[in-house]
C-alpha cells in the first residue's frame, strides 16, 4: 500500500474544523488562562512578551508501550514522531515546517505521556499551532514517515543507551509489577513488530483534542488560539475520559536486584514516593532529590571528592505513585555506594537551620533556573497536568504559586519526616553490566 | 545616585528604513561605568554579566590558559570560608565566566534576593582573588576537567585549530590553556594579569530578566570591586587567507573524522552580516535529510559556528564524518559557495533561508545568559545594545544580490582543520 493512498484515507477520515475562539484577542496584552475549547483541548496560556522565542506543545496521556499486550516500548515516540514526518495532505511535515521556521522541534515519551513540542519565533505561532493540531488531531500516518521515524527513535535510543536514563528506565521494572512504568519507555525489539498500521491504530487512539493539552508559553498571543484544529465529532467537554493508562502496580513484596546488560555499567535505586496529590510531601522529596544529588554541589558529590563516579538524583512527580530514583555509573561506582547509602540515610534526621536555609535558597533557584526558556516553561505546565495537577506546576505563579509557597514551608522536621517515610525502606536496585564482546563466530 | 539615561540610536549599518523599534535597554550610570538593563519582569530571575576587557589578547607569549586561569582562581577564592562559587550557590545563585578573544565575562544569576546576597560575596572575590598555590591548584583542576570536556567533542576541537589558524597572537590561543601551558603559570603570573587588565574603566554590566533594584546594586557592587584605571581596547589581527586552503590535521579519541572549514566572516554591525546569517542558514542546512525532530549534533551531518563574539568575526562549518564522507561534503559545499558567489540565489531558496535565518538569530537570545551576552557582546564592539533586535528586521531585507556578494567577498576561501581518530581507534 502507497503512503499517499494511506495518508489520503486517514487525512479525510476526520474532518478538521477551526475553533474559532480567543481571536477578538488579537494582539493585547495576554493574561495567563487555563481554559478548554469548544473541541475539547485543554489549554494553558502562559505569555511572556519580553521574551524572544515562543513554545507550543502538546501533550497526551498514553502509555509509552501502547494499549496492546505484551507492551512495545517505544511506541508512543515512534508514532508523535511518525506523524512530525509524515507529510499531511495540506502540505509540508510538521518537522520541516519548524526547521524552515529557524525552530526546533522535539518529541518526547514519558511511561504515561508523550509531548510534542516547538520553539519558534513568535510571529510563527500561529501556523505553528494550526499545524501541530491539524496533524495530531486527525493524524496522517505515512510510510516515508514512519522510515524517518523509526531512524529518529533508534538514534534517539542509542544516546539514551549510554546515559543515566538506561537505568532510570529500567527501575520501572524493579518498582512496578506491570504497567506502563514497568515497561519503560525505552525501545526493545518488541518495536521492530509494530507496523505502520499499529502507528496509526495507536496514533488514532491517543492523538484526540478531548486528551490533549496544548500550551503556549513566552512571547505568545491568544490569538493563535484561534488556529487550534478540532477534530468533529470527538469527545465533548465534559465528557467523561477514557482510561488511557492504566495505573501502575507496585512491586508489594521485596525482590531480588534485577540485573541488566547494556552500553553503561552501574547500580539504580528506587523508592516509590508520594502522589501528586501531597503536595507537601513531594515538594520535600524534590528538595531532597536536590540536596542530596545536585551536581558539583550536592551532599553526595561532594562526598564523592575526586572519585570516578557519577551519581544522578530525581523525584518523579508522577500521578501516583512518584518515584525517587538514583542512578550510579563510573568506575568507582562501587566506590560510591555506601556514599549514597550514608547520604539518604542522614536524610532522615533534621538539618541546622542554617544549613537548611543555605539548601532551599539553592534548591528554589536551581528550579527556578531550569525554566528559563519558553520550551522549559511548557514542559513543566504539560507535566504537572498531565499528572493530574497544574496548579502545583512550579512554573504557575513564580515564587507566590503553590509550588514555590510550599517550598518556603519546608522544615528541617518535615523534610525529615518525608525522607524518613519514603526513603526509609530498602530500595528496589537494578545492577547494569556492560555487555561483553560477541562470541567469535566458529570456524566455517 | 543612579541616574536613567537614553539608549543611544541604532547603528545606522542595520538601521532599517521606518521608524525604528522603540529601544528595549536602557542604560544606568555605576559611577563612571554602565550597565545595560534589558529587564524581563516575567522573569522569576534576575542576572548581571560583567564585561572585563581582560580575553585571550591580554596574555603574553607563553601565557596560554592565563585569562582563564585568572577568572578560574574568582572563582575559587574563598569567602566565608568556602570557595566563592559555593557560597553564591548557598545563596541561591550561581555564577559562571566566559574567556573570549578580547573580554572574560562574569555571569551572576538568582532570585533577586539570591542576587543581593550573592553579589557582595563576588565583589569581595573581585576585589582581591586568591592566587595563592592552593587556590591556584585548584583553579587549575577545574580548568583542565572543562578542557578534557572540551576535547572531547571534534566540533570544539575543529573551531580551536581554525582560530589559531586565522587570528594572530593570544587571540586565537586556546580559551582554557591546555595542560602543558597552565602548569607553566605562576600565582605571580596571574597576580599581574589581573592587576593590569581587571580595571574598572574598561568594564560594563548587562542586567537581563527581573531588573531593578538588586541589579542595579549587583552591577554597581562588581564594577566598583574592580581597580579604578583602563586600558585601551587591543586590535584584533588575522592571518589573510592563501589562494590554497590552509590545512591542518590533528588525531584526537574521536569515533569518526570531522572535518572543519574556517572563513572569515563579517562581524557583529557589518552590513554584511545579515546576509551571512542567509548563507550560514544555507549551509546548515545543505546535508540534512527529513528528519522527524531537530537532531542533536551528533546526529547532524553539517553545522556551523559563528563567532561573532570577536571582530573580526570567524564562521566554521563542520562536518561530522560519521554521517557524509568528509571529502564528498567538502566537494559539494565548495561548489555550493561558488555557485553562490557566480549567480543570485532563486527567489524561492532566498526566502526560505531568510525565514531560517531570522528564526533561528531571534532564537539565539532565549535564557538570560544568551540575553546578556547579545546586550553585552553588542556593546563591546561599540554597537547599540538593541542590536540584535535590528538584525532579526536586517535579515528580512536581504537581497539575492547581498548574499552573492558576501559569498564572493567571504566564503571563497578557507582553511581546513581535520580531526582525525587516532591510531588505535575503529
Amino acid at each position: 500500500m502507497s503512503g499517499f493512498s494511506t495518508s489520503l484515507r486517514a487525512a479525510v477520515s476526520a474532518a478538521l474544523l477551526v475553533c474559532g475562539v480567543a481571536g477578538a484577542a488579537g494582539a493585547q496584552a495576554v493574561a495567563p488562562a487555563t481554559a478548554t475549547l469548544p473541541g475539547g483541548v485543554m489549554y494553558e496560556i502562559r505569555p511572556d512578551p519580553a521574551q524572544s522565542g515562543a513554545a507550543v506543545a502538546l501533550w497526551f496521556r498514553a502509555p509509552a508501550g501502547g494499549f496492546a499486550e505484551p507492551a512495545a516500548p517505544g511506541l508512543s515516540r515512534l508514532a508523535a514522531a511518525t506523524v512530525s514526518a509524515s507529510a499531511p495532505i495540506s502540505g509540508t511535515p510538521l518537522a520541516q515546517l519548524v526547521e524552515r521556521f529557524g525552530g526546533r522541534l522535539g518529541v518526547a515519551a514519558y511511561p504515561d505521556s508523550v509531548a510534542i513540542t516547538a520553539l519558534v519565533p513568535p510571529d510563527r505561532v500561529a501556523q505553528t499551532v494550526r499545524a501541530m493540531t491539524a496533524d495530531y488531531f486527525a493524524p496522517v500516518v505515512t510510510a516515508p514517515g514512519f522510515a524517518v521515524a523509526q531512524r529518529d527513535v533508534g538514534e534517539d535510543a542509542l544516546l539514551r543507551s549510554v546515559e543515566p536514563d538506561a537505568i532510570e528506565d529500567a527501575l520501572g521494572a524493579a518498582l512496578f509489577a506491570s504497567g506502563p512504568f514497568h515497561d519503560g519507555t525505552i525501545p526493545t525489539a518488541k518495536l521492530g513488530d509494530v507496523t505502520v498500521e499499529g502507528v496509526r491504530a495507536f496514533a488514532e487512539r491517543a492523538f484526540r483534542p478531548a486528551n490533549a493539552i496544548l500550551i503556549l508559553a513566552g512571547n505568545v498571543d491568544a490569538a493563535a488560539l484561534g488556529s487550534v484544529a478540532a477534530r468533529s465529532g470527538d469527545t465533548a467537554p465534559g465528557a467523561p475520559e477514557p482510561a488511557l493508562t492504566p495505573a501502575p502496580a507496585p512491586r508489594t513484596a521485596e525482590t531480588e536486584p534485577l540485573r541488566r546488560t547494556g552500553v553503561v555499567s552501574g547500580t539504580g535505586l528506587g523508592w516509590l514516593g508520594p502522589p501528586i496529590a501531597d503536595e507537601r510531601a513531594a515538594t520535600a522529596m524534590d528538595f531532597l532529590a536536590d540536596l542530596l544529588f545536585a551536581p558539583k554541589s550536592g551532599t553526595v558529590a561532594r562526598a564523592l571528592g575526586g572519585r570516578k563516579a557519577t551519581v544522578t538524583g530525581k523525584f518523579v512527580t508522577y500521578h501516583d505513585p512518584g518515584v525517587f530514583l538514583v542512578t550510579i555509573t563510573g568506575d568507582d561506582a562501587a566506590a560510591a555506594r555506601p556514599i549514597v547509602d550514608k547520604a539518604v540515610a542522614a536524610a532522615a534526621v533534621p538539618m541546622s537551620a542554617a544549613a537548611f536555609e543555605a539548601a532551599r535558597a539553592a534548591f528554589v533557584y536551581r528550579l527556578l533556573a531550569a525554566m528559563e526558556s519558553p520550551s522549559e516553561v511548557a514542559d513543566t505546565y504539560g507535566w504537572y497536568a498531565v499528572e493530574g495537577d497544574p496548579a502545583y506546576a512550579p512554573a504557575e505563579g513564580g515564587l507566590g504559586g503553590r509550588y514555590f509557597s510550599l517550598a518556603a514551608a519546608l522544615t528541617p522536621a518535615s523534610v525529615a519526616q518525608s525522607a524518613a517515610r519514603y526513603l526509609g525502606a530498602p530500595p528496589a536496585v537494578v545492577t547494569f553490566a556492560k555487555r561483553g564482546p560477541a562470541p567469535p563466530k566458529a570456524p566455517a | 545616585m543612579i541616574a536613567v539615561l537614553a539608549a543611544a540610536a541604532l547603528g545606522a549599518a542595520l538601521a532599517a528604513p521606518a521608524a525604528a523599534p522603540a529601544p528595549r535597554t536602557t542604560v544606568v550610570d555605576l559611577g563612571g561605568a554602565r550597565a545595560y538593563v534589558h529587564a524581563d519582569q516575567a522573569s522569576p530571575l534576575a542576572a548581571v554579566e560583567l564585561f572585563v576587557r581582560a580575553g585571550l589578547n591580554r596574555q603574553a607569549a607563553g601565557q596560554s590558559g592565563l585569562a582563564a586561569l585568572v577568572a578560574e582562581s574568582v572563582l575559587h577564592t574563598p569567602v566565608d570560608g568556602i570557595p566563592l562559587a559555593d557560597a553564591v550557590d548557598a545563596r541561591g545563585a550561581s555564577i559562571g565566566y566566559v574567556v573570549s578573544a578580547q573580554h572574560v565575562r562574569f555571569f551572576l544569576e538568582g532570585t533577586p534576593a539570591g542576587l543581593a546576597a550573592a553579589a557582595p560575596l563576588v565583589a569581595r572575590a573581585l576585589a582581591a582573588p586568591a592566587f595563592d598555590p592552593a587556590s591556584a591548584a585548584a583553579a587549575r583542576i577545574a580548568l583542565a576537567e572543562r578542557s578534557a570536556d572540551e576535547d572531547g567533542d571534534p566540533r570544539f576541537v575543529g573551531l580551536q585549530m581554525l582560530r589559531g589558524s586565522y587570528y594572530r597572537g593570544p587571540a586565537g590561543l586556546p580559551a582554557l590553556g591546555d595542560p602543558g601551558s597552565l602548569g607553566a603559570l605562576t600565582p605571580a603570573d596571574a597576580k599581574a594579569f589581573f592587576a593590569r587588565w581587571y580595571l574598572r574603566g574598561d568594564a560594563f554590566v548587562a542586567a537581563v530578566g527581573q531588573t531593578g533594584d538588586a541589579t542595579d546594586a549587583a552591577g554597581l557592587a562588581l564594577v566598583k570591586a574592580l581597580a579604578p584605571g583602563t586600558a585601551p581596547a587591543a586590535v584584533i589581527a588575522t592571518r589573510p587567507f592563501g589562494v590554497e586552503s590552509r590545512r591542518i590535521v590533528t588525531h584526537r579519541d574521536v569515533g569518526a573524522p570531522y572535518v572543519a572549514l574556517g572563513f572569515a566572516a563579517p562581524s557583529l554591525g557589518d552590513r554584511d552580516f545579515p546576509a551571512a546569517l542567509v548563507l550560514r542558514a544555507l549551509l546548515s542546512g545543505v546535508f540534512e535529510r527529513p528528519g522527524a525532530t531537530t537532531q542533536p549534533p551528533v546526529f547532524r551531518a553539517a553545522g556551523t559556528i559563528y563567532g561573532y563574539d570577536t571582530a573580526p568575526a570567524q564562521l566554521v562549518l563542520w562536518i561530522n564524518g560519521s554521517r557524509l564522507d568528509p571529502e564528498q561534503g567538502l566537494t559539494e559545499v565548495d561548489t555550493l559557495l561558488k555557485r553562490a558567489a557566480a549567480k543570485p540565489l532563486a527567489a524561492s531558496v532566498l526566502g526560505r533561508y531568510k525565514e531560517t535565518a531570522r528564526g533561528a538569530w531571534t532564537l539565539e537570545t532565549v535564557s538570560l545568559d544568551q540575553r546578556a551576552f547579545a546586550v553585552g557582546n553588542a556593546v563591546a564592539h561599540g554597537l547599540d545594545a538593541d542590536v540584535t533586535d535590528a538584525v532579526g528586521a536586517a535579515i528580512a531585507r536581504v537581497t539575492a544580490a547581498d548574499v552573492q556578494r558576501v559569498a564572493k567577498k567571504y566564503f571563497q576561501r578557507f582553511d581546513v582543520a581535520l580531526v582525525m581518530p587516532r591510531a588505535n581507534e575503529n
